[in-house]
């Protein structure tokens, strides 16, 4: 049943993801919501499979607007322990064991609500948590490298009042310190990529850069300033990651230990099926990243949840856009079945150091060290260390990585490949780098113009393969999908249409040299042929000629 | 692409090295480095045209030609390192005297020195016998040659470097290592290409005698009295030949050698007809 609490909004859907980003999503939190104990109250938008991955018997959800108040009544009718209360935070009443609020805090409160700064928004969350209880909470980095790489953009309908005030803490120290201060002391935090929860233990190990690489490039990006690839690469060696992230996450309270890191196993490439069809198994299609805001009013993972519920193409659920979304299209799938990625699919495994000091990730499985083979071969590129490159490339091609993108292999320090995920033909594989190299303009290393086909030919031919450009297979044409990327594609237009033209004219040249030198030679030829051996020659020849056809003759009368 | 690329047989080494028909290499789309080179690899008269990469020997000298505006430079190492790849050393060579290489102009150039003087030198530094070869313009004028004949020196040249498509020579290089291949020692009183090719081939190096000189000799690239800085560890008559043979292999690219399927595809060459498919055809089976 729905209660409304006052100061719901009458049409409005926070899960639907029309009026701001969609709501808090991602298989990585649930084993974290499966640690809540006692009445939980889940505070804002969260997907559905977020719901369900709770395990307490009373739960208290809050939304904004009534439809998605009677959306999840309606889902949860034969869930007796679920309450659903519609309206602002600050007429919420009663005290709960666990607050949950993986979408932030900037959906909290409607538009009849007055507007409380992020740190009174905060007190009032923390009101109704009962001492020695537990909070999930999740903040938005605003200068996440999400929003360093996004376009402008264009308020949102839930940004009525801007999520950024004076009071909003701008990093993970200070929103320690706040909640320490509130009496709630933060257990563990994590920085919150798409697709991966990553405690400070984890991101402290150089060794696991290249495994965290694969694991934060592995989702395809939306349209920005640049690809985050190459961000995020940057961050991890930096140690920038955390202070990056997207988001962060903190668990706060007494209670079980939280693991140090948790990887969505769906959108990591860690446990990929070797079909490679189930990457997105999250929530439901999003909008497409143009449609969206990628305002700075988004909580909770906002702007960046698209690489995480990102659908294969191949998925049911992925071509869908803009308005079905969140519980909607969610209950679709489930009652579709296993036509699409269902939310049953998604999971998260987590990453912990065993006694030993090893990685190992969920049931066991022993973390690659090193780095990614794409970070190497393009940072070899970079220092023009072709020999470095020929190595590299000739060992993942002679290994049983071979199909693997290059950017899904961690290279340890005995110089072996290891697959992150199960491969497809080598020839893909390579043209991938081709494509990656050339969106990069790391290209400089071989001769130019060198389209993706070319260049994965060449990249063959340095591994001792032969291929010829004209049976590499054509891939989809990829749009270069940001500005830097469409920036490197016009330069290089720019300079192959330079270096054309510049070829044209010295063919035109070369031309008109054979030209001249083929007329002094016909000039030479008549006047030889003028000459007495010249007219015998030709004679000669003339006769040979006709010998030749008479043979012929004979030969084709005799056969008919 | 440009006549120079078929100069000494280059690109007919290369060919075969690629398993093509070397008596007549195909169209090499780029300009092979022909010479060793402190510049950017390529001849000071070489017309560039935009765009089209240059095959380079060395490292060095791509770093080098990045710096001059050549940005598309590709290491390939020298026709002269592939030829000793498919030929190579081995302690059966009859190795005796010293290979001598006056310095020599090109086409159209004149080289102004004394001869005698640099031939009395050779006699009290040399204790073997002595060849001394010639580059053709000088091969051609009997008068020196003979001067060399008469003061006890056997007397060779290589072949003709070719030129505009045409005299072609695909022998020129294999000449070369082959009379390498029999002298323990190569000098010559300028560095150039030969010194490398011999240290490179077995041979102690030695650089030394009166350097002469050209007709309006122009010091591109900081000319003769940067090579003495540079490369003064080469010169004098005798040389380390450990220090003599890294070097070699650095400015030949010895050590930067492509498998025949890069080297095709880089210089735009098919596929031979004779490769058996299945070998090379990790990528894709045709």
């Amino acid at each position: 049943m729905t209660e409304l609490i006052g100061g719901e909004m009458i049409a409005w859907s926070d899960l639907d993801g029309t009026h701001g980003p969609a709501p808090a999503a991602g298989p990585e939190f649930g084993p974290l919501l499966a640690t809540a104990t006692g009445h939980t109250l889940v505070a804002g938008p969260h997907a559905a499979d977020l719901i369900d991955a709770l395990r307490t018997e009373q739960i208290t959800l809050l939304v904004r607007g009534v439809p998605d108040a009677e959306l999840l009544t309606a889902r949860y009718a034969a869930r007796p322990g679920v309450t659903v209360r519609c309206g602002s935070l600050e007429k919420l009443s009663g005290t709960y064991d666990t607050v949950v609020a993986l979408d932030g805090l900037d959906r909290l409160l409607t538009t009849e609500a007055a507007d409380l700064t992020w740190d009174e928004t905060l007190a009032q969350l923390l009101s109704v948590l009962r001492p020695q209880g537990r909070l999930l909470l999740q903040v938005a980095n605003l200068f996440g490298l999400h929003r360093l790489l996004a376009l402008p953009p264009t308020p949102a309908d839930t940004e009525w009042a801007p999520p950024d005030d004076p009071t909003r803490p701008t990093g993970p120290d200070a929103i320690r310190a706040r909640l320490s201060a509130a009496d709630v002391p933060v257990l563990r935090d994590y920085a919150a990529y798409p697709g991966a929860l990553l405690g400070g233990e984890v991101l402290a190990d150089p060794a696991l850069r290249g495994f965290l690489e694969a694991t934060l490039t592995a989702a395809p990006a939306p349209a920005q300033l640049a690809d985050p690839a190459r961000l995020i690469r940057g961050a991890l060696r930096h140690n920038l990651a955390d202070a990056l992230a997207p988001a962060w996450l903190f668990v706060a309270g007494p209670g079980p230990a939280a693991p140090v890191a948790l990887i969505a196993a769906n959108a990591s490439p860690a446990t990929a099926a070797p079909s490679g069809g189930s990457t997105s198994a999250t929530v439901a299609a999003v909008p497409p990243a143009a449609d969206r805001p990628a305002s700075a009013g988004s909580a909770g993972v906002g702007l960046v949840a698209g690489p995480v519920v990102a659908a294969e193409p191949a998925s049911a659920s992925s071509t869908r856009t803009g308005v079905a979304a969140g519980l909607l299209a969610a209950a679709d799938r489930a009652s579709a079945g296993s036509a699409g990625v269902g939310i049953a699919g998604a999971r998260a495994e987590e990453v912990r150091r065993e006694a030993g000091g090893r990685w190992v990730r969920g049931g066991g499985v022993p973390v690659p060290l090193g780095h990614t083979l794409e970070d190497l071969l393009v940072g070899a590129a970079q220092r023009r260390a072709v020999p470095v490159v020929r190595e590299l490339l000739r060992a993942w091609q002679r290994s049983s990585a071979a199909g693997v993108p290059a950017g899904q292999v961690v290279v340890g320090a005995d110089g072996v490949p290891h697959a992150l995920r199960a491969g497809g033909k080598p020839v893909e594989a390579l043209r991938r780098l081709a494509a990656t190299l050339i969106a990069g303009g790391d290209t400089h290393l071989w001769p130019s113009p060198a389209d993706e086909a070319e260049l994965t030919a060449l990249l063959a031919g340095m591994t001792g393969r032969e291929l010829d450009p004209r049976d590499v297979p054509a891939a989809a044409r990829a749009e270069p999908a940001s500005i830097r990327e469409l920036t490197i594609a016009r330069d290089r237009l720019e300079r192959e249409l330079a270096d054309a033209r510049a070829k044209h004219e010295f063919y035109e040249r070369q031309i008109a040299n054979r030209d001249h030198d083929l007329k002094r030679l016909r000039q030479l030829n008549a006047v030889l042929s003028a000459t007495v051996p010249g007219k015998a020659a030709n004679t000669l020849v003339g006769g040979l000629k006709a010998g030749r056809r008479a043979v012929r003759e004979v030969v084709r009368r005799s056969r008919g | 692409m440009h006549h120079a690329n078929h100069y000494y047989g280059h690109s007919h080494v290369l060919a075969r090295y690629c398993g093509l028909d070397d008596t007549d290499p195909p169209r090499l789309h780029g300009y092979l480095q022909h010479g060793w080179n402190i510049g950017d690899g390529l001849a000071p008269d070489h017309e560039y045209t935009p765009g089209v990469p240059s095959f380079l020997w060395s490292e060095r000298t791509r770093r080098r030609a990045w710096s001059l505006g050549r940005r598309q430079g590709y290491v390939v190492g020298s026709p002269f390192a592939y030829l000793l790849a498919m030929n190579p050393l081995t302690d059966n060579d009859q190795r005796e005297g010293t290979i001598w290489y006056p310095f020599h102009g090109w086409e159209g150039q004149h080289v102004v020195g004394d001869h005698d003087g640099l031939m009395a030198e050779i006699r009290r530094t040399e204790d073997g016998p002595v060849t001394v070869c010639l580059y053709w313009q000088e091969y051609r004028s009997a008068k020196l040659r003979q001067r060399y004949e008469s003061a006890g020196f056997r007397v060779i040249c290589h072949g003709y470097r070719g030129g505009w498509w045409k005299d072609l020579d695909p022998g020129f290089l294999h000449r070369q290592l082959a009379e390498l291949r029999r002298h323990k020692r190569v000098a010559s009183n300028r560095l150039c290409s030969a010194v490398f090719y011999g240290a490179l081939a077995g041979c102690e190096p030695a650089v030394y005698g009166d350097p002469m000189h050209l007709e309006n000799e122009k010091n591109a690239f900081g000319g003769q009295p940067r090579i003495l800085r540079e490369w003064a560890a080469l010169h004098g008559p005798r040389v380390d030949p450990a220090t003599a043979h890294r070097l070699a292999v650095d400015e030949l690219g010895a050590d930067r050698l492509l498998s025949p399927a890069e080297l095709r595809r880089l210089l735009g060459w098919p596929m031979p007809a004779s490769v058996p498919d299945a070998e090379l055809t990790g990528v894709l089976t045709r």
